[in-house]
């Protein structure tokens, strides 16, 4: 989700400390730009979206480090930075839980869509699969996200 | 490296090049020459065609180390070693004189050397009977170093202070820097300086540090006409020693040599050079000595094996994590992308990823209260700094001064009250004004803007991050978008002579920042021998298996030659092979 900036809030400047961060947000925008605009070479519908989710997690992991674990920015600027769709709120929500810290995205936790009511297949920790067992989640393309892994 | 040659026995010509010198399980003494795969049991003498012919063979070891290094004396001002550095050998090469004679006593390059280090003023002129070369002190090896940045290369003087470049890992030794170990020897060289400079703090002369400010002017320059200066200065170098040119050579030419090559000969030659590869030094002439001196070294090395703590690893990372400036805002997968880390060997200090990424962690933490702290203090000092600061990010030709204003209206900077309205605007209007003028105009204005400060304020201490205010300051500083602007400035630091002790700093503050220093280097040492006690041990490992290849090999050729006496002769050689599980499959049909 690229950060979409109406015009009223165009005027105004973001919080102190941008600056510092600016290049690097920027850097995920182009990013994401590129994902999006990607060709399909023979790539199957759900896995066009696997980059996508990978940036956002990236993009929203760098934000919530900054602020929770680095303390490199102030409040103020998180709270803007979420406002303005730079980091998924929800996603960032989860990872403060306990057994979520690394979860990979909102949807690989939502038992509805699965066939058997169940969470996504990445986020079975390694120890409970089977010996070289490779698994690639079909939503977000994660490879695994427990917390113990 | 398979075969390391031995040196040579006493009273013995050395070997020419590719030969090595083996025994046969008989007791005999028999030469192999890995080049051509030839073996004879009569020792090999080295003659002119041989030398001639086989493009193959090494180019003779240098005399003397040409230009190059006796150049390089310029650049180290604080070099004792001979400067003067004749060029004698190489010439009489070109002219066909002697070099039978050469080589005889050539093979290795320390035998040589000492006829550029130690030249009886006139004494030998036309005097045949001169003192036997083997009496006269042999030049070898004698420190290693390092060279940042360049490794495997390193630079090796002699105990005659010469120098010369080797590679570790090709084993390819040049007396005449390759371009880019130069460019490595040149910072080695300012290292050193700075080491000595720091030692002797407080006893520098204001002369002395004009005088360093103007080498590192001249070692900028020279950096990138390294080759053009060599041929100019040569020929200034030679003019006072000219006379004791002539002289080494009438020594070397043994009554041969009437037609000594000229002065303009001597400083044509490292133009002939020019595009050729570097003079190369026969492998088999260096390596026994740098074998030894490996040796050496690895004694040297249970003695005083430094210690590395955890810590020491620490804050090696974190000093590269600084030296490459490093955005602390950036995520830890960018860093590594950049990949400007991995080329340096601090990067190995943590010896996982783990370690590295928490390390990261953590200085970036530091890091980024560290430059709060700064822009808070640079605030306090002088409301303009964070005011043109502002406007470095946002002022646009776009905007006049009163739309400019008014969007900006509810900022900090804007609203500030200790800088004046009038001040703000005529800042602003100033700015936008200069943003008009041409780059090179702008980059002029900065350039006299750094000169402009003292070196108490501005030094070769100073990081972007602690810049006085009075640069912070000043218009001329914000009209450079921010990445020419940076390396600018880092430019022109390093350029800069160390802070003047005790003026800058407080006396406890001095001898903090002075601890500071001592422990990195301390830090950095350990680094590097640790680091080349690994390599060596992988060095070693590969000698000892090429080593037992070339055994291999030779036994082969044993086994070959016997054959010709019959079975009986090779049974009877087979028998005194201790290692029998190494000999070649025809024998054990047998
Ligand atoms: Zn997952
Ligand atoms: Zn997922």
């Amino acid at each position: 989700m690229p950060p979409i900036r109406t015009a009223a809030r165009s005027k105004k400047p973001p919080p102190d400390g941008f600056e510092d961060i600016e290049d690097t947000l920027l850097e995920f925008a182009n990013k994401m730009k590129d994902a999006e605009n990607a060709p399909h070479d023979g790539k199957k519908k759900y896995e066009m979206l696997w980059p996508i989710f990978q940036i956002t997690h990236q993009r929203s992991r760098y934000i919530y480090d900054l602020y929770y674990e680095k303390e490199a920015i102030s409040k103020q600027l998180y709270d803007w930075l979420l406002k303005n769709g730079y980091a998924d709120a929800m996603l960032i929500a989860k990872w403060k839980k306990q057994g979520y810290e690394k979860l990979c995205c909102t949807r690989c936790i939502q038992t509805k869509e699965t066939n058997f009511r169940s969470t996504c297949i990445c986020r079975v920790p390694k120890a409970q699969l089977s010996e070289g067992q490779d698994v690639q989640c079909v939503n977000c393309g994660c490879r695994g996200c427990s917390s113990g892994d | 490296m398979a075969s390391l040659p031995a040196r040579p026995p006493v009273g013995l010509p050395p070997l020419p090049p590719g030969w090595t010198e083996h025994k046969a399980p008989s007791g005999h003494t028999y030469y192999y020459n890995k080049e051509t795969k030839k073996s004879t049991y009569t020792r090999p003498v080295p003659n002119v065609r041989s030398f001639h012919d086989s493009a193959a063979a090494p180019p003779p070891p240098p005399p003397a180390p040409p230009g190059a290094n006796a150049n390089f004396d310029l650049f180290s001002p604080f070099s004792t070693q001979n400067s003067f550095v004749p060029n004698v050998q190489q010439h009489n090469f070109q002219l066909g004189a002697p070099i039978q004679q050469q080589f005889q006593h050539g093979a290795p390059p320390q035998q040589q050397f000492q006829r550029g280090g130690h030249h009886a003023r006139g004494s030998f002129r036309g005097n045949h009977n001169f003192p036997s070369r083997k009496r006269e002190p042999e030049d070898r090896p004698k420190h290693r170093h390092d060279i940042p940045g360049c490794a495997p290369w390193v630079l090796v003087k002699t105990k005659l202070g010469r120098r010369f470049v080797w590679n570790k890992e090709t084993n390819e030794s040049f007396w005449k820097f390759p371009p880019d170990v130069m460019k490595g020897v040149v910072e080695f060289d300012r290292v050193e300086r700075d080491k000595r400079e720091r030692r002797e703090r407080g006893e520098l002369s204001e002369d002395e540090d004009n005088l360093v400010a103007e080498i590192e002017a001249e070692l900028a320059v020279a950096e990138e006409e390294t080759e053009a200066q060599i041929v100019e200065v040569e020929g200034e170098e030679g003019m006072g020693d000219e006379e004791e040119y002539e002289e080494i050579e009438v020594t070397d030419d043994e009554g041969e040599g009437v037609e000594h090559p000229s002065k303009r000969q001597r400083t044509e030659e490292p133009l002939e050079e020019q595009g050729d590869q570097p003079m190369e030094m026969g492998e088999d002439d260096m390596a026994w000595q740098l074998a030894a001196m490996e040796e050496q070294y690895a004694e040297e090395d249970e003695e005083e094996g430094m210690p590395l703590t955890e810590e020491d690893c620490k804050a090696l990372f974190k000093e590269l994590l600084d030296d490459t400036r490093t955005n602390p805002y950036s995520p830890w997968d960018k860093v590594l992308e950049e990949g400007m880390l991995f080329d340096d060997e601090r990067y190995k200090a943590l010896p996982t990823m783990k370690a590295r990424k928490d390390c990261f962690d953590e200085w970036s933490r530091d890091k980024v209260v560290f430059l709060k702290e700064q822009k808070t203090k640079q605030q306090k000092l002088d409301p303009r700094i964070p005011y043109l600061a502002f406007l470095h990010r946002y002022a646009t030709p776009k905007l006049y001064w009163p739309e400019f204003r008014r969007k900006f209206k509810k900022e900090p900077e804007m609203k500030d009250m200790k800088l004046p309205e009038k001040d703000k605007e005529k800042l602003y209007r100033d700015h936008i004004k200069r943003l008009g003028m041409k780059q090179p105009e702008l980059k002029s204005d900065l350039s006299a803007l750094l000169k402009s400060q003292p070196l108490t304020s501005l030094n070769r201490s100073t990081t972007l991050d602690t810049l006085p205010t009075s640069i912070l300051a000043d218009v001329r500083y914000i009209s450079l978008p921010a990445s020419i602007r940076d390396v600018l400035i880092e430019t022109y630091i390093s350029t800069l002579s160390p802070a003047p002790g005790g003026i800058a700093a407080s006396a406890e503050e001095e001898a903090e920042a002075a601890k500071r220093r001592a422990e990195k280097e301390r830090r950095e040492k350990a680094l590097a021998e640790r680091e080349r006690r690994v390599r060596e041990d992988k060095r070693r490992q590969e000698r000892e298996l090429a080593f037992g290849k070339g055994r291999l090999r030779d036994e082969e050729m044993e086994i070959e030659r016997a054959m010709k006496f019959g079975k009986g002769g090779l049974r009877g050689q087979l028998g005194s092979v201790d290692r029998e599980d190494e000999t070649p499959q025809e024998s054990e049909g047998e």
